[in-house]
């Protein structure tokens, strides 16, 4: 564990850190909330730089459009913040929420949890359905990319020696938008089975955008995008939803879990997409919006 | 390599290895309260304060916490002078083996610190990472309500307020 | 059953009355009965438990809470294979690796046969394994023993320790363990019974009980119904808390010192000896305090390694399970293949059970014999049938060992039992509740069981002398709501069901079991209860200082109580087969009143009083008509300094002549998603008598505790194998057990009764109630959703399992329906009776909506109402 190591960089601005990162001296890796068993595992790392004690990288703040979220805030921050409101805000924290238990989401953080990337990570799908962006900083240099991009190819690739993750923004969505987030798992700290986060947002009463992201039962966090363009442009019904789900379900490379059988994996992500897509249609369509 | 934290209202320096982890340096510089159960975070034995958080120390790179504040149980109280929350487990029935007492105490006290009238629901999300085999937890659920009510009434808050769930 | 060697000659001279002969036997006599004091100053008071605050304040020590200097840290290489010749094994690189102090394989260890469970000598447990063999047998067994300067190098060492293995084919499935082409797992020619029991290790057949009452195929033919099926409760581990540790040490004089987290102290010392062929005398195990055990740490596992390793090193040395190794390689409950075939007639009366069980113990066999026994003993004396048989084996297969685990083989057994008396109810048309209330033994009866089964030999004749159960019932059905839940599943997605179970344990192993307490007065009226009887987190330190209080006439706060050192405390057992209360406690009332007896004679002397005269109250004596008093603390100062000069205390043993059952009823609601197959608990009831509590808030603590992780066993924990027998999941990531957020709302109560064997009127509790909630809650899913899981856990992904295939069958519960006619026995097999699939399901009728419930609610009813 970890048996190379031999410094730690305790920065206090993001500046101060990219600098650790990028001064050329080892293997040297960030350290955020310091969870993942993957990095307490490395063997090659020679240093850490600490960045969850810079403060600029913690907080939420809304303005008109957008929550942006600084990269160290801690996964319990998100749960239990009382700023977070809204489809999107609801959506948050009901997957922060989700995450192993208070002792470990006092830890976990908002960028640590989307750059240490697991089949188990819950935050990511809310991330992806909400369509949120993620802003990467070298020093001052800055680079705002879509969720998406950084997903899919991996942090550690996406990102450059000397850059970290600062900020992940968020549209707050509102009236005519609802989420809706749901986990699999065998008790209420457990990883997840499936992990699912759904968004729709309405025009005319019909779907004008869908997301639906899931992980955990598969490899890495997807968005089933077969089943989105099915719901996008219709009136929702229980057909649809029937439809969606099994198309979403029929989309997935369903990896191997020894906790459960794929069949029936499959068979419960189909219900719950359904019922995720019902009860976030029902949040899009309530007055005055979700709350 | 150094390791400067205040734990329990003292600044220490301590000598540590930069991959030893806050549950082993804890236990060494002798705050034995600090239990090991799993070593994976799962378990919550080793619960600490860390600025008043409560987080699993096995997990815990030392090295993070530089410059920290960090408090065990032994820091919320002694036999001679116990915390309220101390004072409810032991009324309560809520200590049997009392392995996962300290780690408890310590979640425990960072909800009243944060939220002082917590309702059960409350008192079961903050203790969800705090495993314990003996007790079925509910007798803790009890003594964590009484303290807080104990609390609320010495120092002056409205009592029972608590209300539906 | 065979007997064993010991023959019970206490029994017999028990019944020659004592003459009035001037030469009293220096053997004591253990009273068959205590007197009923007519007020209870200590005891059935909930009083603080004696090490909570320094539990609570983290003051306490546990075995790894103290410093050593130059503590060495060991690592034991497990092996990689199911079962494995080791053909040759090299560890000069890890001996070499710097910082590695010594290195242990086969062949540097002696040779000596024994079993690692901690139970009474000899041990009904089959010599079947050694500190280090040229074989392994599971996934985890020891290969060999590194003894480095931290656990970082020991583990190091351990991967540079070169094996050879030659892979033998193994087995997993006890129903072929014994098939002729199985491997035979001990093929070794020295391991063997110690006592004349059954044992046929060529066939991997570790025991074999059989016991027959009456004649079953004649109770077949007279039944109304047979009903045959088969329950498969499942493999789980104690998941203390505190993993096993033991740190071992030389004293001053040479002495090897084990501080060890066991609840055998006095085992550990026996066996540890006889592994490491030293005498007794030159060991000491130390218990401090304990961080769970459960069963768990009624097992050898650490301190014959640490012992070796500090005398051949001369240095301290501690070894700590990792959590894994928790899993792999300590112990776990003995999964069981139970099938119950039964009659019963339209009445309601059983004409005949009989109880066939396939115990796995996994690699060794551990407890093998007695928790088979058990199954037997403590669930089929609790419903009276005539004709009545039991037939166990034990099997070895190449997975984790089984041994002692809170239940004890009654967790598995009444698993079955309990889920068969739902369906011979529902076959017959009757309440469940209505069924077994005609049916449950009472007070003042019997059962032909409890002499047929005993441990290891043959059990204790005896009749019920205290029994709750009814007001368990009754109480229990209004808690949970059972009129008005019962059979009303709803028709939406999630459906609703309740289910109940009624259990019996037993109180210790009678005419087996000994436990000793010895006393001392101080001068301030103190005492120091030294006992060998072990506080595992259980409380029974405060329980035996209640008891010891009570009767000296003090305060529970005024006795300082140690358990347990083999050197300073006398011997007990130990902790296990729910004997604390019952079993030690009585020491304590034998000893105490030695002692008060030796304080009121002083107190004569001082006061100028007859003996007789003197009455004792809160710690003093006062002389007739309490004109004069003195204190214990003058007491004692008199008699140590001023006349006729002596220690005041006393040295007494106990052992039991009966083991009287504590009963309990169970109710759980739950709820099921039918699509998903989720089920989720809402609400569990456990209601227990245990006799007279002697300390209720911590009998009641003991059935919370018991009756989660009897939950958490039901829903959740399973052990997940490869192909290759390893164990997938040993990590609290994979095995899950409750946490707060998972808890159902949890009551409990307490019906008090008087047990008149028991001290101050006191049964066992500790173990009963985690036998309820996998036949509570099976009930209830049958009864929300009409399917019968006979393979727990009950997962989302079984009950869906489940629900299909009753959808896919739905058809044939109407045909079902004839099964409940009278039908030769042979076409009873394997027949599901009354498996119904209509939607909405509708389940077995509520009968007897009011079961005479008595009125009077139980006193110490201590309710774990949440606050809402
Ligand atoms: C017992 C346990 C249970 C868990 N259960 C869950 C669960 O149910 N759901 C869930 O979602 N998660 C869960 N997690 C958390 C998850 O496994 C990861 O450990 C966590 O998401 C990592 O976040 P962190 O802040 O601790 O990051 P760290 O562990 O500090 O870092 C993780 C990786 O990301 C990099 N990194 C971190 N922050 C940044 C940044 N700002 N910029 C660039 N790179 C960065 C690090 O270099 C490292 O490679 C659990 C963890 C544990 C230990
Ligand atoms: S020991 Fe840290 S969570 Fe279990
Ligand atoms: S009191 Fe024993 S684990 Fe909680």
């Amino acid at each position: 564990m970890l048996k190379k190591l031999t410094r730690f960089y305790h920065p206090k601005t993001i500046e101060e850190a990219c600098q650790f990162l990028g001064n050329g001296e080892g293997r040297t890796a960030v350290i955020a909330g310091g969870t993942s068993a993957a990095l307490r595992a490395d063997s090659s790392l020679e240093a850490l730089v600490d960045i969850s004690h810079i403060s600029e990288l913690n907080y939420i703040n809304k303005d008109a459009a957008f929550y942006r979220i600084g990269a160290c805030t801690r996964v319990q921050d998100i749960y239990k913040s009382p700023d977070l409101k809204g489809p999107a805000g609801k959506l948050l924290q009901a997957a922060a929420g989700k995450i192993g238990s208070t002792l470990l989401r006092n830890a976990i953080t908002a960028g640590g949890n989307l750059a240490g990337l697991f089949p188990w990570s819950d935050l990511p799908v809310a991330y992806m359905a909400l369509d949120a962006e993620v802003v990467c900083r070298r020093g001052r240099p800055k680079r705002t990319v879509p969720v998406m991009s950084l997903i899919e190819t991996r942090a550690p690739q996406f990102l450059a020696a000397n850059e970290i993750i600062a900020e992940i923004i968020v549209p707050a969505y509102g009236p005519g938008t609802g989420t809706a987030f749901a986990k699999l798992a065998k008790t209420a700290n457990d990883y997840a089975l499936i992990s699912l986060a759904v968004r729709l947002t309405l025009k005319d009463g019909a779907v004008n955008q869908a997301r639906i992201a899931v992980n955990a039962i598969t490899a890495q966090p997807v968005r089933c995008l077969d089943a989105e363009k099915l719901l996008e442009g219709k009136v929702l019904t229980e057909e649809l939803t029937a439809e969606a789900a099994n198309k979403a379900a029929d989309s997935l490379n369903i990896r191997k879990d020894i906790r459960a059988g794929e069949e029936y994996r499959r068979e419960v992500f189909v219900v719950m997409v359904r019922r995720a897509l019902n009860e976030a249609f029902e949040n899009a369509n309530r007055k005055g919006g979700q709350q | 390599m150094k390791l400067n934290t205040r734990i329990n209202g003292r600044d220490l320096c301590l000598e540590i290895k930069p991959n030893a982890t806050l549950l082993e340096t804890l236990r060494q510089a002798g705050f034995k309260s600090v239990k090991f159960g799993c070593g994976e975070g799962m378990c919550g034995a080793c619960a600490v304060l860390v600025d008043g958080k409560p987080r699993t120390s096995c997990i815990t790179l030392a090295g993070t916490v530089e410059g920290s504040e960090i408090l065990t149980v032994e820091g919320m109280g002694n036999p001679d002078q116990p915390h309220a929350l101390q004072q409810a487990f032991v009324d309560a029935g809520a200590t049997q083996c009392g392995y996962c007492n300290p780690g408890s105490l310590i979640a425990a006290k960072a909800l009243l610190d944060s939220n002082p009238n917590p309702t059960a629901e409350d008192v079961k999300d903050a203790l969800d990472g705090n495993l314990c085999r003996c007790s079925g937890y509910v007798k803790r659920i009890e003594a964590v309500l009484s303290a807080a009510d104990s609390t609320a009434s010495t120092t002056g808050q409205k009592k029972s307020t608590r209300g539906k769930k | 059953m065979a007997k064993t060697t010991k023959k019970t000659t206490v029994k017999k001279a028990a019944t020659v009355k004592p003459k009035v002969s001037p030469a009293i036997s220096p053997i004591p006599e253990a009273p068959r009965f205590f007197e009923k004091p007519e007020t209870f100053n200590q005891v059935s008071h909930s009083l603080t438990k004696v090490d909570a605050m320094g539990l609570a304040c983290g003051t306490q020590k546990y075995v790894a809470d103290v410093d050593f200097h130059n503590l060495l840290h060991i690592k034991v290489l497990g092996s990689p294979h199911p079962h494995a010749l080791i053909k040759s094994i090299d560890a000069s690189e890890a001996e070499k690796l710097p910082g590695v102090v010594a290195v242990f394989t086969w062949k540097d260890v002696p040779r000596v046969m024994r079993t690692t469970a901690g139970q009474g000598f000899p041990e009904p447990s089959p010599y079947d394994n050694c500190l280090l063999d040229n074989k392994v047998r599971f996934v985890g067994d020891r290969v060999a023993i590194v003894a480095a300067e931290s656990p970082e190098i020991a583990e190091e060492a351990c991967s540079l320790i070169k094996v050879q293995y030659q892979v033998l084919k193994a087995v997993f499935d006890p129903e072929k363990a014994r098939d002729k082409d199985a491997p035979v797992i001990h093929d070794e020619k020295d391991c063997r019974v110690p006592i004349p029991i059954f044992y046929d290790p060529k066939h991997n057949h570790c025991s074999h009980v059989e016991t027959r009452v009456g004649d079953v195929k004649k109770g077949f033919k007279q039944a109304d119904v047979v009903l045959e099926r088969t329950y498969y409760p499942h493999y789980a581990q104690h998941c203390a808390i505190e993993p096993h540790t033991c740190i071992a040490y030389l004293d001053e004089n040479d002495r090897l010192v084990l501080r060890s987290s066991t609840q055998v102290p006095f085992h550990a010392r026996r066996i540890t000896a006889q592994t490491l062929q030293i005498p007794i005398k030159k060991i000491r195990v130390i218990k401090p305090r304990i961080g769970g055990g459960f069963g768990g740490k009624q097992e050898v596992l650490l301190e014959d390694v640490c012992g070796l390793v500090t005398l051949k090193t001369r240095r301290p040395c501690i070894w700590a399970l990792t959590r894994a190794e928790e899993f792999m390689a300590a112990r776990t409950r003995h999964p069981m293949v139970v099938t119950i075939q039964s009659g019963v007639k339209k009445d309601g009366s059983i004409t005949a059970i009989s109880m066939r069980i396939i115990s796995n113990t996994g690699a060794y066999g551990s407890h093998a014999l007695t928790v088979l026994s058990n199954c037997g003993s403590k669930v089929l004396p609790l419903y009276r049938a005539d004709n009545i048989e039991f037939i166990g084996d034990t099997v070895y297969t190449n997975l984790p060992v089984a041994g002692a685990y809170r239940g004890y083989g009654a967790t598995q057994a009444a698993f079955a039992m309990e889920c068969q008396m739902d369906e011979m109810a529902e076959a017959i048309g009757m309440d469940p509740i209505k069924f077994r209330q005609l049916n449950h033994i009472k007070e003042g009866e019997s059962s032909p069981i409890f002499k047929a089964l005993g441990e290891g030999r043959e059990g204790v004749d005896m009749s019920i002398g205290s029994c709750g159960l009814e007001k368990c019932i009754s109480e229990g059905m209004k808690r949970i709501d059972w009129a008005k839940k019962y059979g009303k599943p709803g028709t939406g997605v999630k459906r609703r069901g309740v289910g109940m179970c009624c259990l019996m344990q037993g109180s210790s192993i009678p005419e087996i079991d000994m436990g000793a307490v010895f006393i001392k007065m101080n001068e301030d009226g103190s005492f120091n209860l030294l006992l060998g009887a072990t506080d595992l987190g259980t409380g029974s330190d405060t329980v035996m200082a209640q008891i010891a209080a009570e009767t000296l006439g003090c305060r529970h706060t005024d006795i300082l109580v140690y358990s347990s050192d083999t050197d300073m405390t006398p011997f007990d057992v130990g902790a296990y087969a729910s004997s604390t209360t019952y079993l030690s406690g009585g020491a304590v009332i034998n000893c105490a009143s030695k002692v008060r007896e030796q304080i009121v004679a002083v107190a004569a002397d001082m006061l100028g009083e007859k003996m007789q005269d003197i009455t004792i109250e809160e710690g003093a004596c006062y002389g007739k008509g309490r004109k004069s008093s003195v204190t214990f603390g003058q007491i004692c100062t008199y008699a140590m300094y001023e006349h006729k000069q002596f220690q005041i205390g006393a040295i007494a043993s106990h052992i039991s002549h009966a083991s009287p059952p504590p009963f309990a009823a169970h109710f759980a609601e739950v709820e099921v998603d039918t699509e998903t197959g989720e089920v989720k608990v809402l609400k569990y009831v456990a209601g227990v008598d245990c006799g007279n509590a002697i300390n209720p808030q911590l009998a009641d603590a003991q059935t919370q505790g018991a009756a989660l992780n009897g939950i958490s066993y039901a829903m959740t924990e399973e052990f997940i194998f490869s192909d290759n027998g390893r164990m997938l999941n040993p990590n609290f990531g994979n095995y899950k057990i409750f946490s707060t957020k998972d808890m159902p709302e949890i009551e409990t109560f307490l019906v008090p009764t008087y047990e008149k064997t028991g001290p101050y009127g006191a049964k066992s509790v500790s173990e009963i109630s985690i036998n309820g909630a996998l036949p509570a809650i099976g009930n209830a899913i049958r009864n929300a959703v009409g399917i019968r899981l006979t393979r727990p856990p009950f997962t989302a992904e079984k009950v869906l399992a489940a629900l299909k295939e009753q959808a896919k069958s739905g058809k044939k519960a109407s045909s079902v329906k004839a099964e409940t006619e009278k039908k030769p026995e042979k076409a009873s097999k394997k027949t599901p009776v009354a498996a119904k699939a209509e939607k909405p399901v509708k389940p077995a009728k509520p009968a007897a909506k009011k079961a005479k419930a008595s009125e009077k609610k139980p006193a110490k009813a201590t309710a774990a109402k949440k606050k809402k």
